[in-house]
């Protein structure tokens, strides 16, 4: 733990392209703009469901987008490019894995989703399983993935402001806490200020501002090759940064060759296993299932998960022109040479493109961007906690008071996050996201997949499932080179504790699988009842008009919007 | 909401659950979403184990600086967008239409 706040694992890079005094005022900006549209919502958030799920009445293009902001995040741009320009087609193959993953979700997820209704994944497995046990197993995916990507999000939030709001050459970790500080606590009024509603709009905003800065960018950059691709790609062949085992930028090899995990014998598998783990569970996000409640109905959440997806392919691919781009504009040695580094590439090339006016905005766009996919997060976290564990604990509380719970959990949640996540700031925490997305793999997917299609599935196959997976997931991780045994890129890289350089998921996934069918079978618990009612709901979205209990009444405020006659729906 | 709430309600999702629009919907659905996942994931992978195995098929150069892998990664990209789409209209067309006599029949009868 020595060096621990010397932060070892980001060397001194001279920062030629921060504009921080353009970032502050375009900042401030986009901070007024997101609050004037959050104040927007507030009617919204006088209702549970309000609060939580928009009613349910989240218009289609504002849901893709929103949805889309899921694809189009902070991270994925800086680092996608600066991943691309140092590792060329390897990297590329893994930009093709967030997209492969995408169609998961138009596919199986957001029909049958926002079908059964609902606020959780939670209201899914109550039809197969007991109701607390699938309460709790909800929450605790739910919150587990909530914890984790909260903690990188926020970690990028420091990034951000290390990169962009200030000059110097070494990491400014007071300043990166500062601001962490303040972005949480300006997110936790956005949400209890707008509610569902107020993130959807904020997350649309950002998806639109961030698309557009990316777009403007990649035309740019064809511009500057007179929409020439070969000679961009030639230039870009050319200038990469040499590989000591002599691979090109353009062939595959520079993640997948022997070597390319330092102290590892497991290559290409390492390569191999990201790249399954992301186009299996990148979907299987609950906090990314909140669009697909919120939508009007199936259609419209099936619409949005595939317009998402089709958008996300030109996105990526603009991504791909400005990682190479990189490369060719900016010249050998004059990006992010070392995998540290790759978050520098993108506010460069934008720095040499339009100057300090265009990466000072992209300052401002990136932390806005970040803090609003905070707030998505949040929500989702605060959904769980509040519709799961009460569910969970047999409490059915009035409305008015749940709301009152609700506002409560939000203020609960967000402290704890920033506090919690800024005392991570300092460690080297990306192993939290490739760990989020394992979790998708090994968790939600077989649970889910089972719990739609199995017949024979039941409460133990899914404790069996759920946490079998998660355990393997985690004890993996624990023993992987994102914790230990990596010099630098390891969250503790004086010790040395690893087994794994290759992802969990790619064992777990499968172990999950296998658990929750030995799990099924070794209990006699059957109901043939409770999966024809999920199927019949989970695939035409019709329901029982209940009046018996309180429950059905909440589940079935998600039948009352779908029940209108088929002739409402064009 | 009760899984155990074997009542009226429970027999009515029974009974509908093995009648046969309900199967054809179903049997449509899971033909689609089995056969084009199937085909999809399967090319992928395939993608990505060659790219791990056998690299040197990539490194061919197709035109100018496009090789084999290149090619690959931008028919895998535009699957993506085939594939999303292809479901969309599928659904829309197919499912949506059975779907609807499905839950017209539920909700219809219990009003």
């Amino acid at each position: 733990m020595t060096g621990f706040l010397s932060m070892p694992h980001m060397p001194p890079v001279e920062n030629t392209w921060a504009a921080p005094a353009i970032s502050v005022a375009v900042t401030v900006v986009l901070v007024i703009v997101v609050t004037v549209v959050v104040r927007t919502a507030r009617e919204s958030t006088r209702t549970p469901d309000g609060f939580l799920l928009a009613d349910r009445r989240v218009p289609a293009l504002q849901n893709t987008l929103a949805h889309l902001g899921a694809f189009i995040m902070y991270s994925t741009v800086i680092i996608m490019v600066g991943h691309i320009a140092l590792n060329g087609f390897d990297a590329l193959l893994m930009t093709t894995a967030f997209t492969i993953g995408s169609v998961l979700g138009v596919l199986i997820y957001a029909g049958p989703m926002r079908n059964v209704g609902g606020h959780t994944i939670g209201d899914l497995f109550v039809l197969r399983a007991r109701e607390r046990p699938a309460r709790i197993a909800s929450a605790v995916i739910t919150l587990t993935t909530y914890t984790m990507f909260m903690v990188s999000m926020l970690a990028a939030v420091g990034q951000v402001a290390v990169r962009m709001f200030d000059t110097g050459s070494e990491p400014n970790m007071l300043l990166g806490g500062l601001v962490v500080l303040v972005v949480g606590l300006v997110v936790i009024a956005w949400v209890y200020m707008g509610g569902m509603l107020g993130v959807t709009r904020m997350l649309a905003l950002k998806t639109v501002l961030m698309g557009a800065f990316v777009l403007v960018l990649t035309v740019v950059v064809l511009a500057k090759y007179k929409m020439d691709v070969f000679g961009l790609l030639n230039d870009a062949q050319a200038n990469a940064k040499p590989d000591a085992r002599g691979f090109e930028l353009l062939d595959p090899g520079r993640q997948f060759g022997e070597g390319s995990t330092p102290l590892s014998d497991q290559d290409p598998w390492v390569h191999v296993s990201k790249l399954f783990c992301i186009a299996v569970g990148g979907m299987g996000m609950p906090w990314v299932f909140m669009r697909f409640y919120v939508a009007t109905n199936a259609r419209a959440a099936r619409q949005s998960a595939g317009w998402a997806s089709v958008i996300a392919v030109g996105f990526y691919q603009c991504l791909a022109i400005l990682g190479f781009g990189a490369v060719a504009v900016l010249g050998a040695n004059n990006f992010g040479m070392r995998s540290e580094h790759r978050d520098i590439t993108f506010p460069k090339l934008a720095d040499e493109l339009g100057g300090s006016w265009l990466s000072g905005i992209f300052g401002g766009l990136a932390l806005i961007s970040v803090a609003a996919v905070f707030a998505g997060l949040l929500i989702n976290g605060v959904t769980s906690f509040t519709k799961d564990i009460n569910a969970a604990r047999g409490r059915r509380p009035e409305p008015a008071a749940e709301l009152k719970e609700i506002r409560r959990n939000v203020l609960i949640i967000g402290l704890v996050s920033i506090v919690v996540g800024g005392a991570m700031v300092p460690l080297f925490t990306h192993i939290f996201i490739p760990a989020v997305v394992d979790l998708g793999a090994a968790t939600v997917l077989p649970a889910i997949l089972y719990t739609l299609y199995w017949k024979r599935f039941n409460t133990r196959g899914l404790k069996w499932t759920v946490y079998g997976g998660l355990a393997v997931t985690l004890l993996m991780t624990v023993f992987s080179n994102g914790v230990s045994g990596a010099p630098t890129t390891a969250m503790f890289p004086d010790l040395n504790f690893k087994l794994f350089d290759i992802e969990p998921g790619l064992l777990s996934t499968p172990i999950a699988f296998l658990l929750g069918y030995i799990g099924t079978v070794t209990s006699d618990e059957r109901n043939d009842a409770g999966f024809a009612e999920l199927q019949v709901r989970a695939f035409t979205g019709a329901t029982v008009p209940r009046r018996k209990s309180p429950v059905a009444a909440a589940g079935g405020a998600g039948g009352q919007d779908r029940g209108s006659p088929s002739g409402h729906r064009s | 909401m009760g899984t155990f709430d074997q009542t009226a309600d429970g027999d009515r999702y029974v009974s509908l659950h093995n009648s046969p629009e309900f199967r054809e919907l179903r049997r449509q659905s899971q033909t689609f979403t089995a056969w084009v996942s199937g085909i999809f994931y399967g090319w992928w992978f395939l993608v990505i184990l060659l790219a791990a195995f056998a690299p040197g098929f990539y490194r061919q150069d197709l035109v100018g600086p496009i090789n084999v892998g290149l090619l690959f990664v931008f028919v895998s990209f535009n699957l993506v967008v085939l594939v999303s789409s292809a479901y969309m209209r599928f659904a829309r067309t197919r499912l949506d239409p059975l779907g609807e006599r499905v839950r017209a029949d539920l909700e219809g009868d219990a009003r």
